[in-house]
């Protein structure tokens, strides 16, 4: 392939990941045994899609499975074959092979090249083996598919970038050759993007226009026969006895006119229409049905000897063909003068037309075939056009209501956003000083200014938030995969899929979410022997739920299998020699199967039990600034809640201050802050100090000695914030506090290095730096170094 | 771009600036832009010549005394203080100077090597001695200073690197 191909590449990845996204869905919500032929036609399309797009770029080994997925997709959507729950299982195998594959051609490991040739091998055995079991008959074929080899004209305009591709442009027929003897009449180039073409071949114009899909939509296309198009000519240039019936249609309606010996239109295409003349092969005509042709078929639209309807009638198509069509009616402008007449030539001459439903439905023309009528053919034809051009439709106004953008444009954006709240701030706080009686004007500009950032920043965030759906979307599968290899009955249930998330979260929680439910299905849900004796339904349901709740986002992962098993994990507890009692309260002992390596499994299965988990969710939530907690109800099922900061760029703090500087400490450490009193501060082996809260003797952390800075001496004068850290709570000595705010954080190391003790920094309103404190690393800090640095101050005894 | 990051760039402009009574060089394409010293936020447990962050229009940027780093000259602050914002690879970093004095051309043929000794600065980060109307410019490799193990500026594993 040529190098500057690789630019697409990256559009194509993307694309293939989303039809691959999208069969996977499809393929999860089919029913296997009454499966929609829509669905199936939707699976064919996106891997009709994909192996397009491999092809055109040369990942000739992906195009190689979706051939092998396309071709026994193809035999079902024919209804060839019945769908079985095998052929799901293939699908969705082969689903995963092209996404491995995907990942190599994307910089990841190779796929396994083994498991490409079984897919293969299972899907080829799938498609040959039950052809006879499947004896369903054919859809009655539209009377267009008759003709098995036949000459058709293919006319369209290819995109430009083909058109002016050598290369791909030869890729295009070279595609085209392989199942069509092609004679190339236009061959389109840079300047001229028209091809012109006339196939010999068995395939039907459907599917020559679906083998064009990748590069242009069906009706971008236009197919006729390349034969009648000749004999049609042939008959209106040489066929001055026959009548040819012409419309013509403004606000005095109905002039008709019989063309004897009169080439009624100039162009191929309205040649066209006459496809099914006398003693053609019955070919459609479908693929004439250009939106300009609309209005003209459209007034046909009774049978003969109804003409005065006709005007009345035929005016209900839609707005766009209008101009079109007084353009191509303008051709038959000079009528003849019988004003509402109707010019009807002798009794072999004959008028059919038909009507579509939709607005935009075409009708077509059947010219005077002598004693020939129109049958009902054309009518299911005209039925399908239409509903092709709604699909269309609906594609585009979906296409244009949303945009690829790149992430770090988005996050650009958001620093823009946040430099403009920055100086918004600084602005407010020098109109402060202002008298608000000489600067009224001033003030109430600033305050607009304010709501509008403030309203500008949401918006802007907003940008970044993606529905859970996202991660949602994938557990159907693990779930069906996972519930197949345990023998369980599992019902998914998902609530919330729309709540909103930061894109980063989003990436960052499908892991721990995994792992819950892996935990939920292996742990959790029974298999159906034991439900039933426990007197519940054998299929167990598994929730995953999405909710807000204040300024988080609350996800929960719900399952009513056996619960957790407090016997269990205590016994196993005392085995590994954690510090546990009986007469723990249950929320403690759920926190126990957080603890590193815990499992309570007897059997490791490769699903779970190696305790690996628990602990690297919990650290991994925690990572994110969220929380997990667990409720569980022995025989009942369990409850796993994460709450999640709804974003990772801005960040809920307390500022306090020590020495001078400005410090943020993360609300969601703050458990509580107080004026510590001396009698409540102890020392502990005459060297670190322990504050006595609430009953409670937590380490006593001096900010201003884990800074080294000079802070407040006498312990009185300062504040207590107790903060909760990884070990439990500490007690963190600060000068005072300052107040509440969001704060957008900023990277220290972007251009700096870690510091430690500080997780990152921000900007105040004064346009100065304050850095965010990471408490735990604080407090370890502070432990660490109390020894040292509280020496020269002077302290409580 | 025509800089050679090696430090045996041919010809090109420097800004020089003082330290104490000496006089520096630097390559021009690595300052980004001059400003004044502005108050900043101090890092703790920090080398004393890292006076700490600055906000530089939205972005966090440390600010690095030379003059305490070189033992030169005396760290004061006033509205005659002047910082050189730097870039230096993806990074941008400030350092505090006495005062900018110009910009000047000097090709490789005006550079005379270093001698070993002699200098407060290694003379593995000086390209060379050159001089301007008598005056002797001591031209730095800022790039290999500012990403030194020495600096602490950047994490050991970037430095290396």
């Amino acid at each position: 392939m040529s190098i500057d191909m690789s630019q697409f590449y990256q559009v194509f990845f993307d694309e293939t990941s989303e039809h691959l996204a999208s069969m996977e869905a499809l393929l999860l919500d089919l029913d296997v045994d009454n499966p929609s032929l829509e669905d199936l036609n939707a699976i064919f399309r996106a891997a009709h899609s994909i192996k397009g797009g491999s092809g055109t770029f040369g990942f000739t080994d992906m195009t190689s499975v979706t051939h092998v997925l396309e071709s026994l997709l193809d035999r079902l959507r024919k209804e060839e074959l019945h769908l079985q729950a095998e052929m799901v299982d293939a699908f969705l195998a082969a689903g995963d092979t092209l996404r491995a594959q995907l990942e190599h051609h994307q910089g990841g490991p190779a796929a396994d090249a083994s498991e490409i040739v079984e897919v293969c091998a299972r899907l080829n055995l799938l498609a040959a083996g039950n052809v006879t079991a499947a004896p369903t008959p054919a859809p009655a074929p539209a009377p267009a598919m008759a003709a098995p080899v036949r000459r058709a004209r293919m006319e369209c305009d290819l995109p430009a970038e083909i058109a002016g591709d050598p290369v791909r442009l030869a890729n295009l027929l070279d595609g085209l050759s392989e199942i069509a003897a092609l004679d190339v009449q236009l061959r389109p180039d840079a300047d001229n993007p028209h091809l012109s073409l006339v196939l010999t071949t068995q395939k039907r114009d459907d599917e020559l226009q679906e083998l064009m899909s990748f590069y242009l939509e069906p009706d971008e296309i236009t197919l006729s026969d390349a034969d009648a198009v000749q004999q049609a000519y042939g008959f209106f240039d040489h066929a001055p006895g026959l009548d040819a019936v012409v419309p013509e249609v403004d606000d005095s309606f109905g002039y008709f006119e019989d063309a004897p010996g009169r080439p009624p239109a100039p162009e191929d295409e309205w040649y066209g229409f006459f496809d099914d003349a006398p003693g053609l092969p019955a070919s459609t005509v479908q693929g004439l049905l250009h939106v300009e042709e609309v209005g003209v078929y459209g007034l046909f639209e009774d049978a003969a000897g109804k003409l005065e309807n006709l005007p009345n009638r035929n005016i209900a198509p839609c707005d766009s063909p209008a101009a079109i069509e007084g353009q191509g009616y303008g051709i038959f402008v000079d009528a003849p003068g019988g004003l509402g007449l109707f010019d009807n030539a002798p009794g072999s001459q004959q008028i059919t037309r038909t009507s579509a439903p939709a607005p935009m439905g075409n009708g077509q023309v059947q010219p005077p075939a002598p004693g020939r009528r129109l049958s009902d053919g054309p009518s299911v034809e005209v039925a399908k056009t239409g509903r092709r051009d709604n699909d269309r439709t609906v594609a585009a106004a979906n296409a244009e209501t949303s945009i690829r953008v790149s992430v770090e444009k988005v996050d650009q954006l958001i620093n823009l956003v946040g430099e403009l709240v920055i100086t918004q701030a600084m602005l407010a706080e020098a109109a402060s000083y202002l008298d608000p009686v000489q600067a009224e004007k001033l003030l109430a500009g600033i305050d607009l200014l304010a709501r509008n950032t403030r309203d500008m920043q949401e918006s802007v965030m907003s940008i970044r938030m993606l529905p859970m759906s996202m991660v949602f979307s994938r557990f159907p599968r693990v779930v069906r995969d996972l519930a197949g290899k345990l023998a369980k009955q599992v019902e998914m249930k998902t609530i919330g899929e729309n709540t909103e998330l930061d894109k980063g979260l989003i990436e960052k929680i499908s892991d721990p979410l995994t792992h819950l439910v892996r935990n939920s299905l292996d742990h959790g849900i029974e298999i159906p022997e034991i439900r039933i004796a426990a007197g519940k339904n054998p299929k167990g349901t598994l929730t995953l739920k999405a909710s807000h709740q204040g300024g988080n986002i609350v996800i929960e992962v719900i399952d009513d299998g056996a619960g957790l098993n407090r016997t269990r994990i205590l016994s196993k507890a005392k085995e590994r020699g954690l510090p546990v009692h009986d007469a723990m309260s249950d929320h403690e002992v759920w926190q126990l199967i957080f603890a590193p390596g815990f499992s309570t499994a007897d059997v490791v299965t490769d699903v779970s039990g190696r305790g690996v988990g628990m602990d690297v969710v919990k650290r991994n939530i925690e990572g994110m600034g969220g929380r997990v907690e667990l409720e569980s109800s022995t025989g009942h099922g369990t409850r796993t809640v994460i709450r999640l900061p709804l974003t990772l760029a801005i960040l809920d703090g307390m500022s306090v201050g020590v020495g001078g500087e400005t410090f943020i400490v993360p609300i969601t450490s703050v458990v509580e802050s107080l004026q510590p009193s001396l009698d409540t501060i102890h020392t502990l082996a005459g060297d670190s100090r322990m504050v006595y809260i609430r009953g409670e003797y937590l380490p006593f952390i001096s900010l201003a000695d884990a800074f080294n800075l000079p802070g407040v001496e006498d312990i009185t004068h300062g504040i207590i914030v107790v903060v909760e850290v990884e070990e439990g709570k500490a007690a963190l000595f600060v000068d005072e506090l300052l107040g509440q705010h969001q704060v957008v954080i900023k990277s220290l190391e972007e251009n700096y290095r870690k510091v430690p003790g500080v997780s990152g920094a921000t900007i105040m309103g004064d346009g100065r730096v304050a850095l965010i404190l990471d408490v735990t690393a604080v407090a370890r800090m502070g432990l660490a170094g109390s020894g040292s640095h509280r020496r020269g101050l002077n302290t409580a005894p | 771009m025509e800089h050679n990051e090696s430090g045996t760039s041919n010809s090109g402009e420097f800004l020089t600036f003082t330290l104490g009574a000496e006089e520096y060089g630097i390559d021009i394409l690595k300052v980004q832009e001059i400003r004044g010293y502005d108050a900043v936020t101090r890092i703790a447990n920090a080398p004393a010549f890292i006076k700490g962050v600055i906000n530089l229009r939205g972005v966090i940027v440390p600010i690095i005394d030379l003059r305490i780093k070189f033992r030169l000259g005396e760290p004061t602050y006033d509205q005659f203080t002047v910082v050189i914002i730097l870039n230096i690879g993806k990074r941008v970093m400030g350092a505090v100077v006495d005062g900018v004095s110009d910009v000047i051309q000097l090709s490789s043929n005006d550079l005379h090597p270093a001698p070993e000794f002699g200098s407060i600065l290694d003379t593995r980060y000086i390209l060379g001695l050159g001089t301007v109307e008598n005056r002797m410019i001591i031209v730095m490799d800022i790039e290999k200073l500012m990403t030194s193990q020495e600096m602490s500026l950047v994490e050991a594993s970037a430095a290396a690197a």
